[in-house]
């Protein structure tokens, strides 16, 4: 018996403050999710049209960040990039999710066997050096983009596993759960309303995180050639393709980069947001 | 301890042989057949089919894998076919120097990164705290490859400080070899950084909060043998198995880094013998990578028990 | 800061000459308030708290939880943390305010002068480093011992407090020892730099009963030997009688009692301390009464207090009492109350519950088919079969052997320690875990295969009460909705109609109905128990394991929550199993008991047997090892165990390592004879029943006539 604070009869129902960081994050995040959506319309320029007139042109007012080898121009690029980068990330995500969840979830809950077998399986998977397991995939037939999702979907299945097996285990030790049990519940209604609720929030976190590591990688692979393919404006094949060139027109690189380092912070501070927020100590009392 | 580590052996073996099955595999589906690359561009099919009957090609893929893997037992990790060598010496060149950078990086991460941690938690939310977590966040913000190309931009050719690119054996001095190593390590550093300091925080934050830490301020313990000799020890364990891991992948090559600056390690080979379709090539590299980063992960949890009495001596007992 | 109401010389002279028939306080503690402030606000911990501890003299610091009695203790160690801060007040030891001094002059102080031992042995100790170097770190900062000296030192003090091999233990990690002997090598830290004070907070509130009487035995010889003066934090009121020669009770962060223990425990004079004493579960053999108890909880405070802070919850208060906040008054022998009531009250006990004893139990059925039938259950844990010949395990036993029934309409409790595998029995009889041999029949059918089949209408009839209030409640769902889903499972298909359900349920354990749209954290430890009972009532059960389900409640709410269980088994003819480690706690409520140790049940028997002798020297140890306040009787010659324990699952009496009445190598090879007695008292014990009944009782106050059955 420590002197820890009881809860207390409290007006209830306060909505708790927005953390900071979630608003930051959204305002980081805004315009990118408008240039993804209508980069194409808002483009200045086509993001593919050559014009050998105007090639490596330093920022100006004709071309606000000045203009690649092929005399393209590069915030038009960027803008349009901006879909194939943010998909990429979240696509990816999204994919590890859809395969690494039910995994998880079966692992954790039923065990014996079948969790012991998911959990192996996983364990080679993980035995991969990430991009390795990238390159591994890609090596096998010509790149394409689609394929890059797919092998970095792959590369973080295992970490969702692991995550929501973990999560559920400790649930599973809970003892609202034996509650449930005892009450007679189908294991159906227990993961679905007793398990899945207390998992997605840090799932949500986790996610965040995710495409953050899937964008980088994601633009990695890009860069050696294995991603996004030309003429393609991806930010990471951009920045690949700016690399010859970036003693004479940095600013090719910069533009893609300045958006690559916007969209990384902004999603990190998102997910810090949503941590506070979905924290259920944080909805009342508290 | 001692069963644990045979344990973790023996499981390290099936994943290994598991593992040489997948990448023996998922390679043979690659464009482009070891015969035809031989006998070149406009040989006949004649003489493609009697390449491939010397070379095995036209067995089953399960004894093709019996000589491979066999091989690989035997310490013979086949010829390159483009560089026309065997392929262990290589190999083994190739992990040395990615070696070398991994030593040096993880080195330089540990010092700062577990540093600032440490000071971001003592002075936790004050000015300090709000300054390390800023950095950090810049530092994974970006990917490597653009720091990589901002550093080789600045150091490289503007201020010509240090080389861009390439490597220099320790052979040709102390200054030519450490010089070549800065802006890969840099760059290492940066990427990794951020990661090793916010993972040290947030554990030493929590071990701060414990009861012993408090005990140990009540028996009238100065803060800073708190912090380093209490608190410390405790708070390192998560940061360990994380350098350990980190440690196997630079090891295994970090192929974006390492192509920016024509660093001639494991990265670079693998991406070279992707390029070039050089099939024995990827999986004799893709199996050492993995094999290295396995180790790596190994020994991140066998320090992580070494470190930790608790698990150490509940193994000796069991 | 320093708002302190006279004005001192910065440094006060460390000895006063003043010639009192006294000698001055060690640490005099003054108008001390402490406030907590985050973002939300801030909350008044401590208010105007004041005390005196005079040389060699233990105090009692006594409160529930949110009294703020850590507060005030890590106040004065000066380890508040946390957003703590001490507002005023002044805390003198030796005559010198600490407040005054600087935070290096106040560590030095720490540990060598003023020494601390806290609540929870299992994690005071650094898991990293050995335990002698830890209890050496002291002597080497304060003494200047070189590590050697320091060494040697060490093995002298573990020496002192009762550890046999003191070289082994100070080689050893703390995870290598037992609690009992973690909390003994802390004692030892605390005693190395020979302290003038101790401040002693809950240390042996994580221990077992038979651990605890042996820690505070060693207490009172140490504090006794050494001239040591300490302040002794805790919620258990029998603890404190017997360590303790003063006490000051605390409630909502104002000190409401102060006086010598024997009379505040025995003529209490505030209100409050009137209704804590009260509320203490006694042993006793009448299962029929009922525990007074204190409604309400603890009021938050923000600022000074406005009126008295026990009004809300005090059956005596006037008006008075609700608008004007209450002044200390001391009579000359040192004894103070915070009331003002307090000399009008002095023969007025507190309420006693009313109306529930008129209620007529219902006739016990002992004829009828038991409802429960457990038969030589047994459950190991972590058994595993592997191809890694190492890798193999035989498993830890748990439960080795059990078997015993539960009627219908019956209370059967099951006391036990940690490790006894009292909580495995009760999950195994929920078919939570399956046995590894062994059968539990429910109402005649196998439960097991039963509920492995997918039968889960058995399942809904046999419920459980947790420990963990907090935990054992979703946090994402409101009362109502967790409420809602036995209903709905039992196929009561009208919304509305479950939702009247919902409401008589709460209604009928003492909640207003509002609470079903509430969340878990909005409501008190308490209230939640009480949510926990009403959900485990949805199914409309015929038995129920309440599995330590008052442990984690205060003193005042356990009691509270004890009547509430008493209550529903007479209304509605519930079974529980009532499993717990404490024995008082069970003597109300239960009708038959089991004594576990080690897996196996050394005593069974009606409530009235087991109670008095013949005793299994487990149960006589046990008994022994109880608390008690001063106005309950002659204490009997307590018993103490040995902090080691063998584990179970080998050959002989799972006893034997600790027992104090071992008849020799029969007791290690051989499983104890099971001696019977008519009216279904078991002991299991290789010592004849004869010699075991010449044994005095522990409690020679229950007289031998009331035994109900």
């Amino acid at each position: 018996m420590t002197d820890a604070t009881p809860a207390q009869s409290v007006p209830r129902r306060q909505l708790p403050p927005l953390p900071v960081s979630l608003l930051v994050g959204i305002v980081l995040l805004a315009p990118l999710v408008v240039a993804a959506v209508a980069g194409s319309w808002i483009a200045p320029y086509p993001y593919d049209e050559m014009n050998i007139m105007s090639r490596l042109q330093p920022p100006g007012a004709e071309f606000w960040f000045g203009t690649d080898e092929f005399g393209r121009d590069v915030f038009s690029r960027t803008l349009v990039g901006t879909g194939s980068s943010l998909v990429m990330g979240v696509a990816a995500t999204a994919l590890s999710l859809l395969a690494g969840v039910p995994l998880g979830l079966i692992a954790g809950y039923k065990g014996g066997r079948a969790g012991e077998a998911i959990m192996r399986a996983m364990d080679v998977l993980m035995s991969f050096p990430p991009i390795l397991l990238g390159i591994l995939v890609l090596a096998v037939t010509p790149p394409a983009q689609w394929k890059a999702i797919v092998a970095i979907g792959i590369v973080y299945v295992p970490q969702v596993v692991r995550l929501t097996r973990a999560i559920t285990l400790e649930l599973m030790q809970e003892e609202f759960i034996t509650a449930a049990r005892l009450r007679g519940e189908s294991a159906a209604y227990i993961l679905f309303h007793e398990i899945l609720p207390n998992i997605w929030p840090p799932l949500v976190v986790e996610a965040s995180l995710r495409v953050v590591f899937a964008i980088l990688l994601g633009a990695s692979l890009s860069f050696i050639g294995m991603g996004a393919q030309p003429p393609s404006s991806d930010w990471g094949l951009m920045i690949s393709e700016a690399r010859p060139f970036v003693e004479q027109a940095p600013w090719i690189a910069l533009c893609p980069g300045f958006a690559l380092a916007t969209a990384v912070i902004g999603i990190n501070l998102l997910g810090d947001g949503l941590r506070a927020l979905l924290d259920p100590r944080n909805t009342g009392a508290h | 301890m001692f069963a644990y580590t045979l344990t973790r052996l023996v499981y390290l073996a099936l994943v290994l042989a598991v593992m040489s099955v997948l990448i023996f595999l998922v390679t043979q589906a690659m464009p482009g057949d070891v015969a035809s690359m031989i006998a070149g561009q406009f040989a006949s099919k004649e003489v493609v089919d009697a390449i491939a009957v010397k070379l095995g090609l036209d067995q089953p893929l399960i004894v093709q894998y019996g000589h491979w893997a066999a091989g690989i037992l035997r310490g013979d990790l086949g010829r390159s076919l483009v560089l026309e060598q065997p392929i262990g010496p290589i190999l083994m060149e190739a992990l040395a120097r990615s070696l070398v950078l991994a030593v040096v990086a993880l080195f330089v991460v540990a010092v700062v990164g577990i540093g600032l941690g440490v000071l971001a938690a003592v002075r936790r939310g004050k000015l300090t705290d709000q300054l390390v977590s800023g950095v950090s966040y810049l530092g994974i913000a970006v990917p490597d490859f653009f720091w990589a190309i901002v550093l080789v931009l600045v150091f490289g050719s503007y201020m010509k400080l240090l080389p861009t690119g390439g490597y220099a054996p320790i052979t040709d001095g102390f200054l030519p070899w450490a010089s070549h190593l800065v802006l890969p390590v840099v760059t290492l550093v940066l990427m990794l950084l951020a990661r090793i300091a916010r993972l040290t925080r947030s554990s030493m934050i929590d071990v701060l909060q414990t009861n012993y830490v408090k005990f140990a301020r009540a028996k009238g313990m100065p803060e800073s043998v708190v912090i380093l000799r209490h608190a410390l020890k405790n708070a390192l364990l998560p940061t360990i198995t994380v350098l350990a891991i980190d440690f196997g992948l630079i090891l295994g090559g970090v192929v974006v880094i390492e192509t920016i600056f024509s660093y001639p390690g494991m990265g670079r080979l693998l991406l070279f013998a992707i390029q070039r379709h050089d099939l024995p090539l990827i999986q004799a590299t893709i199996l050492i990578v993995s094999a290295a980063y396995c180790l790596a992960n190994l020994t991140a949890d066998l320090l992580y028990a070494f470190v930790n009495p608790k698990i150490r001596h509940g193994m000796r007992a069991s | 800061m320093m708002t302190a109401p006279q004005a001192r010389p910065a440094v006060p002279p460390v000895v006063s000459p003043a010639i009192a028939p006294e000698p001055a306080p060690l640490l005099d503690v003054r108008g001390l308030t402490i406030s907590y402030g985050n973002a939300r606000g801030t909350l008044r911990a401590a208010s105007d708290v004041s005390f005196a501890i005079r040389p060699g003299e233990v105090m009692g610091l006594v409160g529930e939880s949110g009294s703020g009695k850590s507060t005030v203790a890590m106040a004065i160690l000066d380890l508040l943390g946390g957003g703590g801060r001490v507002d005023s007040g002044e805390i003198l030891f030796d005559g010198v305010d600490l407040r005054r001094l600087s935070p290096s002059e106040r560590q030095a102080l720490r540990g060598d002068r003023i020494a601390a031992v806290f609540q929870d042995p299992f994690t005071s100790l650094n898991p990293a480093l050995t335990v002698g170097h830890q209890i050496a770190e002291p002597l080497i900062q304060h003494k200047g011992l070189s590590p050697r000296q320091a060494a040697a030192r060490v093995q002298d003090l573990l020496a002192e407090v009762g550890i046999r091999d003191p070289r082994r233990v100070a080689a050893a990690y703390p995870h290598e020892l037992s609690g009992g002997m973690q909390q003994r090598a802390l004692i030892a830290t605390a005693l190395g730099c020979e302290p003038k004070l101790l401040i002693l907070d809950e240390p042996t509130t994580a221990l077992d009963v038979t651990v605890e009487a042996r820690i505070i035995e060693l207490l009172a010889k140490l504090c006794d030997s050494h001239r040591l003066s300490a302040l002794f934090v805790s919620h258990n009121l029998g603890i404190v009688n017997r360590i303790c020669q003063t006490v000051t009770v605390l409630y909502g962060g104002v000190v409401v009692e102060t006086g010598q223990t024997g009379r505040v425990l025995s003529r209490p004079a505030h209100p409050y301390a009137k209704g804590l004493v009260a509320a203490l579960p006694r042993i006793t053999a009448e299962r029929r009464h009922r525990l007074p108890s204190i409604p309400g909880t603890v009021a938050k405070l923000a600022g000074p207090p406005a009126a008295c802070v026990f009004a809300p919850r005090c059956p005596f208060a006037e008006e008075t009492c609700r608008s004007q906040p209450q002044a200390m008054r001391t009579d000359e022998g040192g004894d103070g109350v915070r009331c003002w009531k307090a000399d009008a009250l002095a023969g007025t006990p507190w309420p006693d519950e009313d109306a529930a004893s008129d209620r007529r139990p219902r006739a016990a059925q002992p004829r009828s088919a038991p409802l429960v039938e457990v038969d030589h259950l047994r459950k190991i844990y972590g058994a595993s079969r592997s191809i890694l010949p190492w890798l193999r395990r035989a498993g830890t036993v748990a439960v080795e052997d059990v078997s015993f029934t539960v009627g219908r309409g019956e209370v059967v409790g099951v006391v036990g320690e940690s490790g006894s595998g009292k909580s495995t029995i009760g999950r195994v009889l929920l078919a939570l875990t399956e046995p590894s041999a062994g059968t539990v029949t429910f109402d005649g059918a196998d439960l097991t295969r039963q509920i492995g089949s997918g039968d889960q209408t058995l399942r809904r009839r046999a419920q459980l009460v947790f420990q963990n209030s907090a935990a054992s409640l979703n946090p994402r769902k409101t009362v109502g909705a967790a409420m809602d889903r036995p209903l709905v499972l039992a196929g009561r298909a009208d919304a509305e109609e479950r939702r009247r359900t919902v409401a008589s349920l709460l209604t009928r354990v003492g909640l207003p109905a509002a609470y079903a749209d509430r969340y878990p954290h909005e409501l008190s430890g308490g209230e939640r128990q009480r949510v926990n009972i009403a959900r485990a009532l949805a199914t409309d059960p015929d038995f129920v394991v309440c599995d330590e389900a008052v442990s984690a409640l205060d003193v005042s709410v356990q009691a509270n929550i004890l009547n509430l269980l008493a209550e529903l088994r007479d209304e509605m003819g519930l079974s529980y199993l009532f499993i717990t480690h404490d024995i008082a706690v069970v003597s109300h409520i239960a009708d038959r008991v089991l004594v576990v140790y080690g897996g196996t049940i050394c005593e069974e028997g009606p409530i009235g047997r087991v109670l008095r002798p013949p005793y299994h020297p487990y149960t006589e140890a046990l008994l022994s090892a109880v608390p008690r306040l001063a106005e309950d009787g002659q204490e009997a010659p307590r018993i103490l165990l040995e902090d080691a324990a063998t584990a179970p699952g080998g050959r002989g009496c799972v006893f034997a390592g600790r027992c104090p009445r071992k008849l020799g190598t029969v007791c290690d090879e051989q499983a104890p004879p099971v001696h019977e007695t008519a009216d279904g008292h078991r002991i299991a014990c290789h010592i004849p029943l004869a010699t075991l009944a010449e044994r005095a009782a522990v409690f020679p106050e229950l007289a031998d006539g009331d035994t109900r059955h």
